[in-house]
């Protein structure tokens, strides 16, 4: 079932322009979302956050707009993004405590489990965690309010190839609790490894979105691994 | 509302914005333009929001599952939170210097401006100005703050020359009482200074949602 659906999102900027981007995210699976640098990702996760307001389109959750039922909805979505640190030089379960406050479904049980299971020390700041780790602690924050959506930008960028496996086998688990997973990446074996679904954006619009199955079927040629696929794609070269 | 003063207190606010609420004390200063106590102040605040900055408190905040004129709520109660407690202060130094300081010749031979009702007013007045021209002006982007800040330093380096000038201006003389002289003068300038921050303050606070509304974080 989709839980979120992104209809004909439009933003131009001067020099770059989401054309109608449209894609739905369904519950319990881990959509990635897939593109090269500049592709227009972050674009579309800040439109689907409403932290930018696009020209034209909508996004819904659990059915409902974002505009006019946010509050509501942000209560739902986790969002992460391995670029930012918040409040570098504040310990996590200061951070955390405040954060509690704006949920109603925050639950310690949760948060001291997912403590343990991203075996983050609460003592520490952001700015004394790894990339990898950074991550986690926004995933902390989000899994802790029962996030029924996660959102996360790039979460993989950056990080070394033993974390990256490590954050990717986290996804699988969070997937087995049920929880949507949505990540952009630019890294083609994160989605090869563990996304049920495909969403590529290319120059600002969307070249397919549907399950890694069908996307293989419909777009590689035979033998061919998916980075081969989209690289040949990304090139200009299709071959349904 | 609660959560998001907890959040400003908590996790936004740089400490300085705290330590320099004792800059009220200055009211006691004689020989000193005592209005600088409020610009002070407000230095404290202005830093307050680079620190927020650097931690990406504005994002940050526009991800909670709050609306987001609750945000701009946040940074204006926090920072007429701060401007209150620094301005108590500033009301217990006047009231010293009113009452039992009144004869001090350390102040009756001060030749800059007199800390009483109508200082208090001014302070009000220094404080409305950095909450329209630095507050409405960060709000135009949520990121820059240089600018407005300037701005803010210009005019009301301005005003605090005004002010201390008055008393010097023929016929506004009283502007400068001691005690309780004069203090129907006195009461109705702190009331128009009140008026005048609730004025800009209001209005800047609608701006800022306004404003924030519209801005691409």
């Amino acid at each position: 079932m989709s839980i979120v659906e992104v209809r004909n999102i439009v933003k131009k900027y001067p020099s770059f322009e989401l054309k109608n981007v449209s894609f739905n995210v369904s519950e319990g699976r881990i959509t990635g979302f897939i593109g090269r640098n500049g592709a227009g990702k972050t674009t579309t996760i800040k439109a689907m956050l409403n932290l930018i307001h696009p020209d034209g389109g909508e996004v819904d959750y659990f059915g409902k707009s974002l505009l006019g039922n946010e509050m509501d909805i942000k209560k739902h979505i986790g969002y992460s993004t391995g670029a930012v640190n918040w409040y570098p030089r504040k310990k996590i379960k200061d951070i955390a405590a405040i954060v509690s406050h704006f949920y109603d479904t925050w639950d310690v049980d949760a948060y001291n489990k997912y403590l343990r299971m991203f075996n983050l020390d609460e003592t520490k700041t952001p700015l004394e965690l790894s990339e990898g780790m950074k991550v986690k602690f926004n995933l902390l924050m989000a899994l802790s309010h029962k996030a029924e959506v996660l959102i996360l930008d790039e979460p993989t960028s950056g990080l070394d190839p033993f974390s990256r496996n490590e954050l990717l086998d986290v996804f699988e688990e969070l997937k087995r609790h049920g929880v949507a997973v949505f990540f952009s990446t630019h890294i083609i074996s994160d989605i090869e490894k563990c996304a049920d679904d495909i969403v590529y954006i290319s120059k600002g619009s969307i070249v397919a979105a549907m399950t890694k199955a069908d996307f293989t079927a419909k777009y590689s040629g035979e033998g061919e691994s998916l980075e081969d696929t989209m690289l040949r794609m990304e090139r200009g070269e299709f071959d349904e | 509302m609660s959560n998001i003063m907890l959040k400003e207190l908590k996790l936004s606010a740089s400490p300085l914005a705290f330590i320099f609420i004792a800059f009220g004390l200055m009211f006691l200063l004689p020989g000193y333009p005592i209005l600088c106590s409020a610009f002070f102040v407000t230095l404290g605040l202005f830093q307050s929001f680079q620190t927020a900055r650097e931690a990406n408190d504005i994002v940050f905040s526009a991800l909670l599952p709050i609306a987001k004129k609750d945000v701009v709520k946040g940074k204006f109660i926090f920072v007429c939170f701060i401007e209150a407690c620094a301005f108590v202060l500033m009301v217990i130094c006047a009231i010293v210097r009113m009452t039992a300081l009144r004869e001090s010749p350390v102040y009756l031979q001060n030749a800059l401006m007199n800390a009483n009702l109508f200082a208090l007013g001014a302070a009000l007045v220094i404080y409305g100005l950095f909450n329209v021209i630095f507050l409405g002006g960060f709000f135009k982007t949520a990121y820059k703050l240089g600018k407005p800040f300037v701005t803010y330093i210009i005019v009301g380096f301005i005003m605090i020359g005004v002010f201390e000038a008055l008393h010097h201006i023929p016929g506004l003389g009283q502007l400068n009482a001691f005690g309780s002289d004069s203090l129907g003068l006195q009461v109705v300038t702190l009331i128009a200074g009140a008026l005048i921050f609730a004025v800009m303050t209001l209005i800047s606070y609608k701006a800022s949602c306004s404003n924030f509304e519209k801005i691409d974080l």
